[in-house]
């Protein structure tokens, strides 16, 4: 039979919760789970062989002078000149979120805006998502904090909507749906983050209130 | 530079990128076991988790220029030595055997300490049945002493999610070490 810890037991394996407060009936409950699960951890610092170094760089090294290796870092690296390659390749892929994203807060127009010393264009993101009961942006640009930036429903039909002023650049974002289900944007432009997930990416130029 | 007077690793990151491929090796070494602990208890041995770190390092060396926030590299690495583990987990989807465990657990001496690797390596046993997904957010918490709300930060989730995960995580390990 399947046997679960109390709540309870597991607050205080949290660290949310003193031993001393649960109920007699439980504190060895309690007791058994700390004994198994975090006395029994192995917290030993993990050295790794001194020789990972040299092969590390002796790999690193053997790439940096295979031609295909220098033109891929060439053109991912985000400077300046870079851009000038970039960004006619990022304005082919986001014609949608154009269309989209460039809709203005209220007025008619994108807004540029004052943001502390950078100068911003409003965007507004929109997602639909009719079974959803909280919708958050999370990106590059509120440190991915899926608390920092809720959408608002509006209407009936299942639509969730924000506006906020970004900066000059290129941003990483997702919808976080329910707290829990990470979803792009399925109008914009993604990559891969790296480990596993997908991200929309959303260029936005400030010289002309362009959103790419 | 720091107050150390090391360079920074924004600076280190934009050399790397300006072409002075030495300068990686600041970072490597930097970074070389910052996150070793974290992968040898997801993948269940030193080796592995030096394999993993290894390969990590290359890649992020690849892709050095998708790293957005050069002076937050270490974030950015942690992310590519954990998508690492995760693949390895996916690829052999092994059960670890006791040899692996032990080069996790501490060395013993004594009567007692032969006792506690007897828990310690239990334990791992155990942890190593877990989802890659359980196991991930027990050994941040409990073996790198993350509170949920970092933990949430560094894997885009939420902290709600992280407790679900971790909750049945608990009543997993319950299972597996009161077994008879």
């Amino acid at each position: 039979m399947k046997r679960e810890w109390n709540p309870l037991v597991k607050q205080v394996l949290d660290g949310e919760r003193e031993l001393e407060t649960l109920p007699a009936d439980l504190r060895l409950e309690a007791e058994t789970a700390r004994r198994l699960l975090l006395d029994a951890i192995d917290r030993q610092a993990v050295t790794l062989s001194a020789s990972l170094d040299a092969r590390v760089m002796a790999r690193v090294r053997s790439r940096a002078t295979a031609p295909w290796s220098r033109a891929w870092r060439w053109l991912s690296a985000p400077t300046v000149p870079r851009w000038a390659v970039m960004v006619p390749i990022a304005a082919a892929a986001g014609i949608l979120l154009l269309a989209r994203t460039s809709t203005p807060p209220a007025i008619g127009e994108p807004r540029t805006a004052l943001t502390g010393q950078r100068e911003s264009v409003y965007v507004r993101f929109e997602l639909y998502a009719p079974h959803a009961s909280r919708v958050a942006l999370a990106g590059t640009f509120n440190r991915w904090d899926p608390a920092a930036t809720p959408l608002v429903r509006v209407g009936s039909d299942g639509m969730w909507t924000v506006t906020i002023a970004l900066p000059s650049g290129q941003h990483q974002y997702g919808f976080m749906v329910d707290g829990r289900n990470w979803v792009p944007d399925p109008v914009a432009p993604a990559v891969d983050d790296g480990f596993g997930r997908r991200n929309s990416v959303v260029s936005v130029n400030t010289m002309n209130g362009r959103i790419l | 530079m720091d107050h150390s007077g090391a360079p920074s690793d924004g600076s280190v990151v934009r050399a790397v990128l300006a072409g002075d491929t030495d300068q990686f090796s600041v970072l490597v070494r930097r970074y070389r076991d910052r996150y070793a602990r974290y992968a040898a208890h997801m993948l269940g041995s030193i080796d592995a988790a030096e394999d993993a770190v290894q390969d990590a390092m290359v890649r992020a060396y690849t892709h050095l220029g998708q790293c957005r926030e050069p002076e937050n590299f270490a974030g950015w690495f942690f992310l590519i030595l954990r998508n690492r583990c995760f693949a390895e987990r996916r690829r052999s989807r092994w059960e670890t055997g006791l040899e692996g465990v032990s080069e996790v657990a501490a060395p013993e001496q004594t009567e007692s300490e032969l006792e506690r690797s007897e828990v310690v390596k239990d334990l791992q046993r155990a942890l190593l049945r877990l989802t890659a997904e359980q196991r991930e957010v027990f050994v941040l918490k409990h073996v790198e002493g993350l509170a949920y709300d970092e933990i949430a930060a560094r894997l885009k989730t939420s902290v709600a999610a992280l407790k679900m995960r971790m909750h049945r995580a608990y009543d997993r390990l319950r299972e597996l070490l009161e077994a008879p």
